[in-house]
């Protein structure tokens, strides 16, 4: 038993390596054409987001809806420090982060007394109110004309004499993005096997005995949002120096919908299977996009696809495709009691 | 000595129905004290004020810990944790999703510091504390009888083993005064004689217990003192046997005229 599960370990392990060497060498396959290193980056983007927000619903068992509030937030922040002061891409992670987490803690703070459903309206409301804001305050966002010309990241060797290399074309991106995966799931490692994390699990699972066994739950949810807000406005930060453009429209509520609808679908609270999630839907996104336009149908039909997706899931498998060990348990042991009242039945 | 805990003319109202009214007793340092009453009597309703998790309409609770008393009346349960109060509940409350020795390991909680950067960064402190952490809630697995069995997913447990493991997650908060919501419920006798001799050995460790309890072979045989209660007010106090032949008690479990009959 004991050596069955070290191998089933180190098995995962070879397949987590196998799949990032896979990630580092897809770029050298003579077939892969630069759409298809785009549509990877916007996997691994949605991957972020997808990690990001799993805390709240994954890890604290609260409904976010208004993510993508604090991706646009990270993206502006980045726009606009790139246009007007020509701040480097490597200073503008760690401020974006900031950012994100002190809009993250600014909403959380007054808001996360509230329970369930409406803490999801909260966001919801939030979420809105950032694309407003975008695209009302003219002087600051330039609102419905955008902000163009958002200059690539470089990477600038001339303070010791070395070059100064500017990002072109997608590889940069591609390996930029593997990094910044890399570095959010270490970090969501690392706080789900610690006292925080265990405080999170906690609340997620009985806030009343979260409370007895000593847990603040406003300030440990307040952390989460922080946390969360924080990765969501890294992602923004990354979509605003890659596509050079950005506009409010591209923060709809509909990308908040998209990335919860990922975490779903992979299954809440487990790092790897949100990851698949983002996989699956950006995939089906981007085929949808095709397969719907070579019919002649409008591309927004693809929502309709994702939602029935939601459907079926919730219906045959409400963990999701990877759900957290204990889940998976339960649900193995409800199936063996459904099919055995099918014995007796017939 | 200064009693643990001190209630003092403690009422709690929900709207028009006075759950508690007028509650006055105390607990002693380092003794078995049941509380019985009734169904709906307002046992848990009291453990809940205790625990922080009710506001008390009116009176007063001191919690001793240190020498001098403190006011714990409507204070964050969270805080009242802190202080040294534990509870079980009366409808078992476990984190389903987690390990055995997770939910062990959240109830140390309270007793630690490290924040999120400690965890991101693996510093030598958050290592010490993670160390020490595991290695007394493995202690603590072991006191009640649960060894070997921190892997095990929390909801797939037998239901007496949850009790148990519900009792870990408490003491893991250090107590100083611990509170258990009819834990013997449910159980079979033989569960039941080895609760009691858990209980036993929990105040040997210096730790007060105040119980709520159904079960009269365990309140008989672990209680020092029993409070009894009826309709949110206190019916009487005193030694177990004398309480159990009391006529007040018999009829407010059976009803008037029960005494008489029995």
């Amino acid at each position: 038993m004991g050596n069955m599960d070290q191998k089933r370990i180190s098995n995962a392990a070879l397949l987590k390596i196998g799949i990032l060497i896979l990630a580092l060498a897809i770029p050298a396959f003579p077939f892969v054409s630069q759409y298809l290193i785009h549509v990877i980056i916007l996997i691994f983007l949605y991957m972020i987001l997808a990690l990001g927000l799993n805390i709240i619903p994954g890890f604290n068992g609260l409904l976010d809806l208004g993510y993508v509030g604090f991706y646009g937030i990270g993206a502006y922040t980045s726009g606009l420090l790139t246009l007007h002061f020509g701040m480097s891409y490597w200073l503008i992670i760690p401020l974006a982060f900031l950012n994100g987490a002190l809009w993250g803690v600014l909403l959380g703070a007054p808001t996360l007394r509230l329970t369930g459903d409406y803490f999801a309206i909260v966001t919801f409301g939030f979420s809105e109110l950032v694309v407003l804001f975008l695209t009302n305050e003219i002087w600051l966002t330039r609102g419905p004309l955008g902000l163009p010309g958002i200059a690539p990241p470089t990477v600038d060797f001339s303070w010791i004499g070395g070059p100064v290399w500017e990002f072109q074309g997608e590889l940069p991106y591609y390996y930029l993005a593997i990094v910044m995966v890399l570095a959010t799931i270490f970090v969501m490692q690392r706080i789900q096997d610690s006292r925080l994390g265990r405080a999170w699990f906690a609340i997620r699972d009985d806030e009343v005995a979260a409370v007895s066994c000593g847990i603040n739950l406003l300030v440990y949810k307040v952390i989460a949002f922080g946390i969360s807000a924080a990765f969501g406005a890294m992602g923004g930060s990354f979509f605003a120096r890659w596509v050079t453009f950005l506009s409010p429209d591209m923060f709809k509520f509909w990308e908040s919908f998209l990335v919860l609808c990922m975490v779903v679908l992979g299954g809440m609270g487990n790092i790897w299977g949100v990851m698949v999630g983002a996989a699956v839907l950006v995939s089906l996104s981007e085929i949808l996009r095709e397969v719907l336009s070579a019919l002649g149908m409008p591309v927004e039909i693809r929502f309709l696809a994702f939602g029935l997706i939601m459907v079926l899931m919730m219906r045959y498998r409400p963990a999701g495709l990877m759900p957290i060990p204990a889940v998976a348990a339960q649900m193995r042991a409800g199936k063996v009691k459904r099919k055995k009242a099918k014995a007796t039945a017939s | 000595m200064t009693p643990i805990l001190q209630i003092q003319t403690l009422s709690k109202n929900f709207g028009g129905l006075r759950a508690l009214q007028d509650i006055s007793f105390e607990i002693l340092q380092n003794e078995i004290i049941g509380l019985i009453g009734p169904n709906g009597a307002g046992k848990t309703t009291l453990f809940n004020c205790v625990a922080g998790i009710e506001k008390p309409t009116s009176g007063k609770l001191l919690f001793t810990s240190n020498g001098n008393p403190v006011s714990i009346g409507g204070k964050k349960p969270e805080k009242v944790t802190s202080l040294g109060i534990a509870r079980t509940f009366q409808n078992i409350r476990l984190f389903d999703n987690l390990t055995v020795l997770d939910n062990v390991k959240i109830g140390r909680h309270c007793r630690f510091k490290s924040n999120v950067f400690g965890a991101v960064i693996k510093s030598p402190g958050q290592r010490r504390e993670e160390k020490e952490i595991a290695r007394s809630a493995q202690e603590i697995l072991e006191f009640v009888g649960l060894r070997g069995r921190g892997e095990e997913i929390a909801s797939s447990m037998a239901y007496g083993d949850q009790r148990r493991l519900e009792i870990a997650r408490a003491l893991a908060t250090d107590p100083k005064l611990l509170m258990l919501d009819e834990p013997a419920a449910g159980m079979n006798p033989q569960e039941a004689r080895s609760l009691m001799d858990l209980i036993h050995r929990i105040r040997d460790k210096g730790i007060t217990i105040l119980l709520i309890e159904h079960d009269m072979k365990v309140v008989m045989g672990v209680c020092e003192r029993v409070v009894v209660i009826n309709y949110g007010r206190m019916l009487t106090t005193g030694l177990p046997k004398d309480v159990q032949n009391d006529p007040k008690v018999i009829e407010a479990y059976l009803g008037t005229g029960a005494f008489d009959a029995a």
